[in-house]
């Protein structure tokens, strides 16, 4: 990309640098965990295929709780609060109200981060008690380290914070500017964090009141079902506050990247208040399965889930109608035609473009998850996983790679290191996504789990009703090693881009959409009045569940005692020796393995 | 609000679609008859699982013409009994829970799938038609032997399952 | 890059999204028939009944 952009607009960092920091720190931290994560993921995709194994497999499942929590919460995160920081001063342009507060909520990520990450790490160091093999869900009573929960806590703290100061620069907004719509991207990051606020109630309560005090002794047990529930209340939002950013991106930078514009702002709108009423009255869909929770509540649960459909199917329409829009702008034509004209050389394009298609897929087999009984066929089966990496492994993933290849110009004043790299990337991890998440699907559909390290057993072979298990673990083995060499590409690409030359003219414009906000009801823009609906929603999904529960079962039960996820020396590996025996054998397999 | 007509249209379209998915759900929870996992099973004193009169002896029990329970517990790494053994052509209700964690019961290649959590008893009723075996797999992480955590389902021809009687 | 190649310019009122309909109804054709083999086939065809 050496040629010159000269539209003369000046960039974020020039106009903001102050914010452009934050934004780049966050960026940064982010991939640094999405880096870990791939190792780790990688580690998975040859260990439980049984391709090449170098750890003993009661650390698969350390490694597993690393690969979740750096990637869905750290990676995904991290590039939230840096997308949101940018969007929210761009949109409003306008700086932060006080830069050190933006620091102090960064600063409580990052340390909430490194703490879990910590006590999940410790899980390789047999002679520590400090460990968190508990895995991204953590149910109890499989006890981890208190430093895994309260950096969990404190890392959603900052979060919360994050929110706050994004409110407050519009407020302040809002007093120069009393009788406009807020703008668009504003508009998204506002009712994110309202949908947030709610779906953390869930998860903050389940840590705080219960989990970390458990933890240090200070109450003797929990209740099981109590806990998981409160878990998944947020467990299923969880997904949203990943995908908000992602549809942020494709209904405002996309159009502009195609050449053309966001066909409707009024229905970007529509689809932001849909997510903030319906994502969190669904979560009882991740417990289909579940004893303790009557059918009735998950009845409705699938009912409140399959309606959360729409602004998803909606969304499909009004993005690929905004490309459509920009293809033709190009000079595209026919039914199908357009589709040449579009800009398939630009990274960020096709990086956005491929990581849409992804989720059409992936949507289907959300689909079937969400539909009660026919959860029978795939719960806990390794279909699940083959999901959620077409989610929030390709459409969030992708996305978020994709876009960083537009943004980080702006952001630093410097071009990206290599386009030709960039273009491989995204399609490299397209391939290799595909390879992966279609083996896990099928896989799925054989009963082969989920979260084992060995899925081979002793008493009984899995059929295959087409193709082979075999065949489907190499496919699986070969897409994550696919997907490991492009997150190496992007994460090289984007180092090496900090070492380009600065430039100026890298600033970019976004289009103004087709159908205006001034085209849509105002009552859209009443923020309290949608977070009240969405809570009233909230309220009626759980409290009956809830007190069934606790009125079951006990707020706490005392019947159930603490198991702490410790290595257990008992089973094998007693020293130290061992590990950086394990270690020395990672260097060896990473040496062997790339010439 | 100005939707264009052709998003209209596909707005129709997705109601339909979700209106139709959640009919069929509908249809296979009534017409087919398939019933949720629900609160039916109770609750159970994880510590004292021994001091229960079904999960001191985990076992399969005939209560009616082709009507059997059985009742299992799933604990790090085993399922009790196993094999859990079961007579074709019989309706078979398990109860099944656990003294530790949270674990999986799977009976691999079917649609017999559910949770077992500590405190709760996951009530599962099953139709078995012809003599076979299947595999039983935890698939909920469990602890460091999660993957060595299997079972059996032996479905034994009805002569067969009166004489040997169950485990 | 890319973005700027734009040849004419296309209102609000003179774009229909003709290309998104018949993209959008192939879409809606697969999920039609792939929820219909998942459901009855797959999973109502599956072994052993939950009742």
């Amino acid at each position: 990309m050496s040629e010159a952009l000269e539209t003369g607009t000046p960039s974020f960092i020039d106009r903001f640098p102050q914010e452009a920091s934050v934004v780049r720190a966050s960026l940064i931290s982010s991939f640094i965990a999405l880096f870990l994560g791939a190792i780790f993921g990688l580690i998975q995709a040859l260990h439980r295929t049984d391709v090449f194994r170098f750890l003993d497999s009661q650390y698969y499942y350390t490694v597993l709780t690393a690969h979740g929590v750096l990637m869905v919460v750290s990676f995904t995160i991290f590039f939230l609060v840096g997308v949101f920081t940018w969007a929210t001063v761009r949109s409003l342009d306008r700086p932060l109200v006080d830069i050190r507060y933006t620091w102090a909520w960064y600063g409580l990520m990052a340390i909430g981060t490194l703490m879990a990450v910590v006590a999940i790490l410790g899980g390789f160091v047999p002679s520590s008690d400090i460990s968190a093999d508990v895995l991204f869900t953590f149910y109890a009573p499989m006890q981890a380290h208190p430093l895994f929960y309260g950096g969990l806590a404190i890392f959603i703290i900052g979060t919360w914070l994050a929110g706050a100061d994004w409110f407050r620069a519009w407020y302040a907004w809002k007093q120069d500017n009393p009788d406009e719509r807020i703008p668009l991207q504003t508009f998204m990051v506002l009712t994110t964090m309202l949908m947030w606020y709610i779906a953390t109630i869930g998860v903050a309560v389940a840590v705080v009141v219960f989990l970390l005090p458990w933890s240090l002794g200070l109450l003797d047990s929990v209740n099981p079902l109590l806990t998981r529930t409160l878990f998944w209340f947020w467990g299923h939002p969880v997904v949203y506050f990943w995908l908000m950013p992602a549809y942020m991106l494709w209904y405002t930078v996309l159009p502009s990247i195609s050449g053309g514009r966001l066909f409707s702002d009024p229905l970007a709108r529509v689809v932001f208040v849909l997510f903030l009423l319906l994502s969190t009255p669904v979560g009882i869909h991740h417990q289909y399965v579940d004893p303790g929770i009557a059918e009735g509540f998950k009845m409705i649960a699938m009912t409140n889930t399959m309606f959360l459909l729409l602004p998803s199917l909606l969304t499909a329409f009004t993005v690929v109608a905004s490309m459509e829009h920009g293809a033709r702008q190009r000079g595209g034509s026919g039914l199908f035609g357009w589709l040449r004209a579009l800009p398939w050389r630009n990274p960020a394009f096709t990086g956005m473009a491929l990581a849409g298609l992804m989720f059409a897929a992936g949507g289907f087999s959300g689909m079937v998850n969400a539909g009660m009984n026919i959860n029978y066929l795939i719960h806990n089966t390794i279909w699940v996983p083959g999901h959620f990496h077409l989610t929030v492994g390709t459409a969030v993933a992708l996305t978020f790679m994709a876009s960083t290849y537009w943004l980080w110009p702006q952001i630093t004043n410097k071009p990206i290191f290599s386009r030709p790299i960039a273009l491989t990337q995204v399609v490299l991890w397209f391939v290799g996504m595909a390879l992966m998440s279609n083996a896990m699907h099928v896989m799925g559909l054989f009963g082969v789990p989920r979260r084992t390290a060995e899925p081979q057993y002793q008493g009984f072979d899995f059929v295959a009703s087409f193709g082979s298990i075999t065949e489907l673990r190499l496919q699986l083995a070969l897409g994550g090693t696919l997907l490991f060499l492009s997150t190496i590409l992007f994460v090289s690409n984007i180092a090496l881009s900090t070492g380009t030359p600065r430039m100026s003219g890298l600033g970019k414009q976004l289009s103004e959409p087709l159908s205006p906000a001034a085209d849509s009801p105002k009552v859209l823009d009443n923020l309290t009045l949608w977070f009240g609906i969405a809570m009233v929603l909230v309220v009626l999904a759980y409290i009956l569940p809830l007190a069934s529960i606790i009125t079951d079962s006990g707020i706490v039960d005392p019947g159930v005692e603490a198991v702490p996820m410790v290595v257990d020396a008992a089973n094998g590996l007693v020293s130290i020796s061992a590990v950086s025996d394990a270690a020395s054998r990672v260097v060896a397999a990473i040496v062997g393995v790339v010439p | 609000m100005n939707i264009h007509n052709y998003e209209k249209v596909w707005l129709m379209a997705a109601i339909l679609l979700i209106v139709g998915f959640i009919s069929t759900v509908t249809y296979g929870a009534t017409a087919v008859g398939v019933d949720m996992i629900s609160d039916d099973g109770g609750t159970v004193n994880a510590s004292a699982l021994d001091e229960d009169p079904r999960f001191s002896e985990p076992r399969v029990e005939q209560v009616g013409e082709n009507e059997y329970e059985a009742y299992v517990i799933a604990q790090q790494f085993i399922f009790r009994p196993d094999p859990i053994t079961v007579p074709a052509n019989s309706t078979v209700t398990f109860f099944v829970t656990s003294p530790d964690v949270i674990h999986g019961f799977e009976i691999v290649g079917t649609n017999a799938n559910a949770m077992v959590v500590p405190g709760q008893v996951t009530e599962l009723t099953v139709e078995f038609n012809e003599p076979g075996e299947y595999g039983l797999l935890c698939h909920e992480y469990c602890g460091a032997g999660h993957h060595t955590m299997e079972g059996s389902v032996v479905v034994q021809p009805q002569d067969e399952f009166t004489q040997g009687g169950d485990e | 890059m890319g973005e700027e190649q734009v040849v004419r310019e296309i209102g609000h009122d003179e774009y229909d999204p003709k290309g998104t309909l018949a993209l959008i109804g192939v879409y809606f054709v697969i999920l039609l028939v792939m929820w219909v083999f998942m459901y009855f086939v797959e999973f109502l065809g599956n072994e052993l009944t939950v009742v």
